[in-house]
């Protein structure tokens, strides 16, 4: 009960503290988003007529900090991020909303798919020592997760999709494919997503072999372990049930920890690919000091890892009891 | 009854020539070490490598590779190998900066909090749990959109200010393992300060976690700097593997022919990357002698 | 066991790639009748609001859906064309005018379009400024309409050249439709009804699909049944739909064009035609730089062919110190002007000696003992400004200047530039459909402002009244003789006085294929601008535009 009560106050406090940066940031940078409106629409506006649209967009807006500040809070917890400056006039919730499937289904689903593979190998490398898995891919992941990712993605497209022409080259889906709940968008949508999510799948799973593998080992040279061989259970039986459920334990918070940085790892994933989600998003919030949607999507990582951690946490209270009454 | 007394002696890994013996033994250690090598003498000398300026324009543009330029020239006509060994001065810098800094953060931070206990180790795991939820590759886009030119200054700082969380939590609770072990027993019994508990007793146990610390900063260091560089929020007059793959990029070196000078630059910052993970990867074994490759096939 | 199990879940897998694969390749492309695709990075996701008065989203609206009084053509020197309106003419020493509201042309929507819908226009520009993005109210006293068919404008002064903006660049729309909407500035116009030759038929954030109006007032155009407009967010998805075919109307900064695009095709055509010029813009309040001298070496000393050559592949002509853009407008430039400053590093060096300055350990120093060295502010995200700056402080160095480049973020660079804090900064005005535009921009100092404050145009700072009377004059003539004698005057100040030194000339960025499209601007026939980015220059394109064959 106190672990709760001390995971929930971590949560919190947190949560606070990553609100208020969040608030405190874009107004302590030098930089005055007037001047970046007058940037964004250089040649399309005379200059004489830029002072009006800057009340327009309500960006000249002289509150004071402390009442900016409470305003900002309240209108968070109502829902109310404000209108972006870059996809103006519409609200920020909803460009969001719009973006944030197609993060979620490309860097959500790999980085699921990362882990279940990855998790897979490492246990199985490590009961095969000595083995194929165990001698040589380790090291052949050390080393493509070493890869620069957006190195990787150009080269994958200019090889796969532009010289040898299996894949498509950028997008979400094809120009003449009509959006819907149709069989030809749902597979065009597929098939442009297959090269960023193997690019995404090599960098990636190399982590999850490597810490795996090492938990299975520690976890194999324990005592009960043995006990259950010497009892005689089926091998898989034994790496399953025994080995494979405490070795993964530690991987749980890592797990939780990196689905929620999928956004933050998707920035550069949807800028190589032309991908419309939400990481790109934050590129051009950022390239055009749209405060309201920067903010909006800071708020959302920080929420995703949070609760991701509390998830993780409570797994791992419920699958170790150890954890749950010491400390 | 061998493997007893070998266990025996890795209880206390002593720093030194053990530990230089212990990488020389194993091959991916090895192999990690002479490629860090091979960077840190590209760093250190590239004059005496690098046949030509690395910023003079004055060959034949997109030239292909040959004997007089090694990966051809750039859309600029400058010579891409001589890029290639002046650039790794940066990356290496910044690699070498934020691991130093992130580590003694980490150390610091995490090691205290564990031995010092109580209200101070809330506090201190408090503002680690914290810093480790911010994410920091929007954190330094932000910073660095803002920045005049996000430079070297401005990642180093960002990056090891935000990066040594995650090695604290992981010194924390190894310190945290070790706080009631006789050896640490008997100092405190001896009446030692605090200071030098945690520095002569408890630091050198930990050798291991620190260099894996000092090591995944650094390769996270390089490759988001890569990163930044690539998506145009670096310095682009600066000479470094990221601005040489930015400056491919917005020439379409991939395909309109000079294809070394897109690849080249991700190979180096590949194998740094991998050295630095390779290293990593052996230090568990040196340290963890159940990850070693078993030398025969047979099990007890 | 598991084994099968596991292998099992790898064919189950496999069956549905294929299945997937199977099914994109055919279902995906559906279009019937003749199309054209744009690629155009407007490094944005679309968000399906056309207001035309929005500056984020007037481009994918004006010119295709919308349309204008009088169509502008900035190749031709201003050519006009009548367009809703039917015809025009100046009075009362050129402060009033009186457009003719042609007849028969219908909204989209099936309603007849009328003056009263060029009236409501304009009144609701002036109701809400922030709609007013060419700040056409800035010289207009009133709107009023005189008649069925005929609307008067009357101008606070005389000030001709914003017939470009009233008629050519101010998109009319609907009275039945925008009398209702309560706030017209945040008015998303998912739906637009226009008199333009297309309709808005579909939206998502990835692509916006036009179709043909069947009502258009021209009569039997346009002939292209259907525009896609797809959005990229990064330059190489663009380009790639541009090479692979995808795409047949291209408005791209493609690197190495030839070997990228048009080795890829014999039907691959580019063409790059300059309407204003990049510059080198000099703080003239800095005390070094108020030094005639240091200027005119600058000049001399900038070798614009190599930097044209280097920075932008040679796409952008070399400039020359008129900023008088040529080919377009070559007819503007004095020939007593012509080719003055071209390259001659040696001419440089002897201009900084004979005014008294002194060469030590490589840089220049003046009478003072000061060094000439100097930082330049450029925009870090435009790599291939980036590149050019690179190429004149190797130049500038060589003759013993000292340049520094600072390449900033957009709007750090932006911020300097306005408030006048900077030496020397890389930049480009907006121009316009002649070279006064231009020279206005520069040289007028009402539109400049005193170092801190900003300043919309004229960012260098320059003042002269003698000049500012001739841009007055300039304003108040619709004499093509007395426009031509003051754009030499002006060109001579910018050839004595070198305020600004013009680099290279900036171009329209313009691909097209003719595999099965036909009727493309070219430099023999060049009707309207031709980059895709351009309004309303695209609808005028769109409507010469036909299937081959």
């Amino acid at each position: 009960m106190r672990f709760v009560v001390r995971r929930l106050v971590f949560f919190v406090i947190t949560l606070w503290a990553a609100v208020t940066a969040n608030f405190l940031i874009p107004r302590l940078m030098p930089g005055d988003p007037a001047l970046a409106m007058m940037a964004r629409y250089r040649g399309r506006v005379n200059p004489q007529a830029l002072h009006s649209l800057e009340i327009a967009f309500g960006v000249n807006n002289h509150q004071g900090l402390v009442a900016a500040y409470f305003a900002y809070l309240g209108n968070i917890l109502r829902g109310h991020f404000g209108v972006s400056l870059t996809f103006f006039p519409e609200q920020v919730s909803h460009e969001v909303f719009q973006a944030l499937p197609w993060t979620i289904a490309l860097v959500g689903v790999t980085t699921v798919l990362a882990f279940v593979f990855g998790t897979l190998i490492g246990l199985l490398g490590a009961w095969r020592r000595g083995g194929m898995l165990d001698s040589a891919l380790p090291p052949i992941f050390v080393i493509t997760s070493a890869f620069p990712y957006f190195w990787l993605a150009l080269i994958s497209i200019w090889l796969f999709a532009i010289k040898l022409d299996w894949f498509p080259a950028s997008g979400g889906y094809d120009v003449t494919t009509k959006e819907g709940w149709t069989w030809a968008f749902a597979s065009d949508a597929v098939r442009h997503s297959i090269l960023p999510a193997l690019t995404i799948l090599l960098t990636s799973i190399g982590a999850w072999i490597l810490t795996m593998r090492n938990n299975t080992i520690s976890v194999l040279s324990e005592d009960y372990v043995r006990m259950a061989r010497a009892k005689g259970l089926s091998p898989w039986r034994v790496m399953w049930t025994y080995a494979g459920r405490n070795a993964i334990l530690p991987n749980l918070t890592g797990f939780a920890m990196s689905l929620g940085f999928v956004v933050s790892g998707a920035i550069l994933v949807e800028f190589v690919y032309n991908y419309p989600g939400v990481g790109w998003m934050f590129l051009q919030s950022v390239e055009n000091q749209d405060y309201a949607l920067m903010q909006a999507l800071f708020l959302m990582i920080i929420i995703c890892v949070l609760t991701a951690i509390l998830i993780a946490d409570a797994a791992t209270a419920i699958l170790d009891p150890r954890t749950r009454d010491s400390r | 009854m061998s493997a007893v007394t070998a266990t025996i002696r890795q209880v206390r890994p002593r720093p030194g020539f053990g530990a230089l013996r212990a990488v020389l033994g194993n091959r991916k250690a090895l192999v990690g070490s002479v490629l860090l090598a091979l960077f840190v003498v590209l760093a250190a000398v590239p004059g005496w490598i690098a046949p030509y300026d690395p910023t003079a324009e004055i060959f034949q543009p997109a030239l292909g590779p040959s004997s007089q330029h090694y990966f051809g020239t750039t859309a600029y006509g400058q010579d891409v190998y001589s890029q290639l060994v002046w650039g790794t001065r940066q990356s290496l810098l910044i690699a070498f900066a934020v691991g130093g800094l992130a580590t003694v953060l980490a150390v610091l931070i995490g090691v205290s909090a564990a031995y010092l206990g109580g209200l101070s180790d809330g506090v201190l795991s408090l503002v680690t749990d914290v810093i480790l939820v911010i994410p920091i590759f929007p954190l330094v886009i932000v910073l660095a959109a803002y920045e005049k030119n996000a430079g070297f200054t401005t990642l180093v700082v960002v990056l090891g200010a935000f990066g040594w969380s995650y090695g604290a939590r992981q010194l924390r609770s190894q310190t945290l393992s070790m706080r009631n072990r006789d050896f640490l027993q008997a100092a405190r019994v001896r009446g030692e300060r605090k200071l030098y508990v945690i520095v002569y007793e408890i630091l050198p146990t930990m050798t291991s976690l620190i260099v894996a610390t000092f090591l995944g900063a650094a390769l996270y260091a390089v490759l988001t700097a890569a990163g930044l560089q690539f998506v145009g929020l670096g310095d682009p007059n600066s000479l470094s593997w990221g601005t040489m793959l930015y400056w491919a990029e917005n020439n379409e070196a991939l395909g309109a022919g000079m294809v070394w000078w897109a690849i080249m630059p991700g190979v180096c910052v590949a194998l740094l990357g991998a050295a630095f993970a390779l290293l990593n990867y052996a230090f568990d074994e040196v340290s963890n002698p159940a990850l070693r490759k078993p030398r025969k096939v047979t099990r007890g | 066991m598991r084994r099968t199990r596991i292998s099992l879940l790898l064919l189950a897998v496999v069956v549905l790639a294929a299945a997937t694969w199977a099914g994109a390749s055919t279902g995906a492309k559906a279009a019937s009748g003749s199309s054209v695709t744009i690629s155009n990075e407007s490094g944005t996701t679309w968000t399906c609001g056309f207001n035309p008065y929005n500056p984020s989203v007037s481009y994918l609206a004006f010119g295709t859906v919308y349309e204008e009084l009088v169509f502008v053509n900035a190749l031709q020197s201003a050519k006009a064309t009548p367009w809703l309106a039917s015809a025009y003419a100046w009075s009362n020493g050129n402060k009033t005018l009186t457009f003719t509201i042609r007849n028969g042309v219908k909204w989209s929507d099936g309603q007849p379009f009328t003056a009263a819908d060029v009236l409501f226009s304009f009144q609701l520009l002036k109701k809400h400024p922030a709609l007013d993005i060419n700040a056409d109210w800035s010289v207009l006293k009133s709107v009023a309409q005189k008649g069925s068919n005929k609307v008067v404008f009357t101008f606070k002064t005389s000030a001709v050249p914003y017939f470009y903006y009233i008629a050519g660049q101010t998109p009319i729309v609907a009275k039945h439709v925008w009398s209702s909407i309560a706030n017209p500035v945040t008015y998303n116009d998912a739906h637009p009804v226009g008199t333009g030759p297309y309709t808005m038929s579909s939206c998502s954030p990835q692509v916006i699909d036009y179709q043909r109006n069947a009502g258009y007032w021209q009569k039997g155009l346009p002939k292209i049944d259907t525009l896609y407009y797809p959005s990229f967010t990064s330059n190489d998805p663009a380009n790639q739909e541009l090479a692979d075919d995808q795409a047949q109307w291209g408005s791209q900064f493609i690197p190495n064009i030839k070997g990228y695009y048009l080795s890829k095709s014999p039907d691959h055509h580019m063409w790059f035609p300059p309407v204003a010029n990049v510059s080198m813009f000099i703080n003239l309040k800095d005390p070094q730089l108020s030094a005639l001298p240091v200027r005119q070496a600058m000049a001399y000393a900038i070798d614009r062919a190599r930097v044209s050559q280097i920075g932008e592949y040679g796409y952008e002509p070399p400039s020359n110190q008129t900023s008088i853009v040529s080919p377009t407008y070559k007819s503007w430039i004095p020939k007593s002007l012509a080719g003055t400053y071209s390259y001659n590093p040696a001419k440089a060096k002897q201009i900084l000696t004979s005014a008294g300055y002194t060469m030590s350990g490589g840089v220049f120093h003046d009478p003072s003992g000061k060094a000439l060295s100097f930082t330049i502010v450029n925009i870090g995200g435009y790599s291939d400004w980036v590149a050019s700056v690179q190429v004149i402080a190797q130049e500038l160095k060589s003759i013993g200047i000292k340049l520094t480049p600072e390449n900033l973020s957009s709007t750090t660079y932006d911020a300097d530039l306005y408030n006048g804090k900077y030496q020397l900064a890389y930049g480009a005005e907006t121009g316009g459909p002649a070279p006064y535009y231009e020279l206005r921009q520069m040289l007028y100092s009402k539109n400049s402002a005193p170092i801190g404050k900003p300043a919309s145009s004229n960012w260098e700072r320059y003042s002269n009244a003698q000049v500012d009377a001739w841009i007055d004059q300039y304003g108040a003539t619709t004499s093509s003789a007395v426009q031509h004698s003051i754009v030499a005057k002006l060109a001579g100040i910018m050839t004595s006085q070198v305020p600004v030194i013009p680099i290279t000339e900036q171009v329209d960025w313009y691909q097209y294929s003719t595999k099965t499209i036909t009727g493309w601007a070219t430099p023999q026939n060049p009707f309207a601008q031709p980059a895709a980015y351009n309004t309303p220059d695209i609808g005028v394109m769109l409507l010469h535009l036909r299937p081959k064959g």
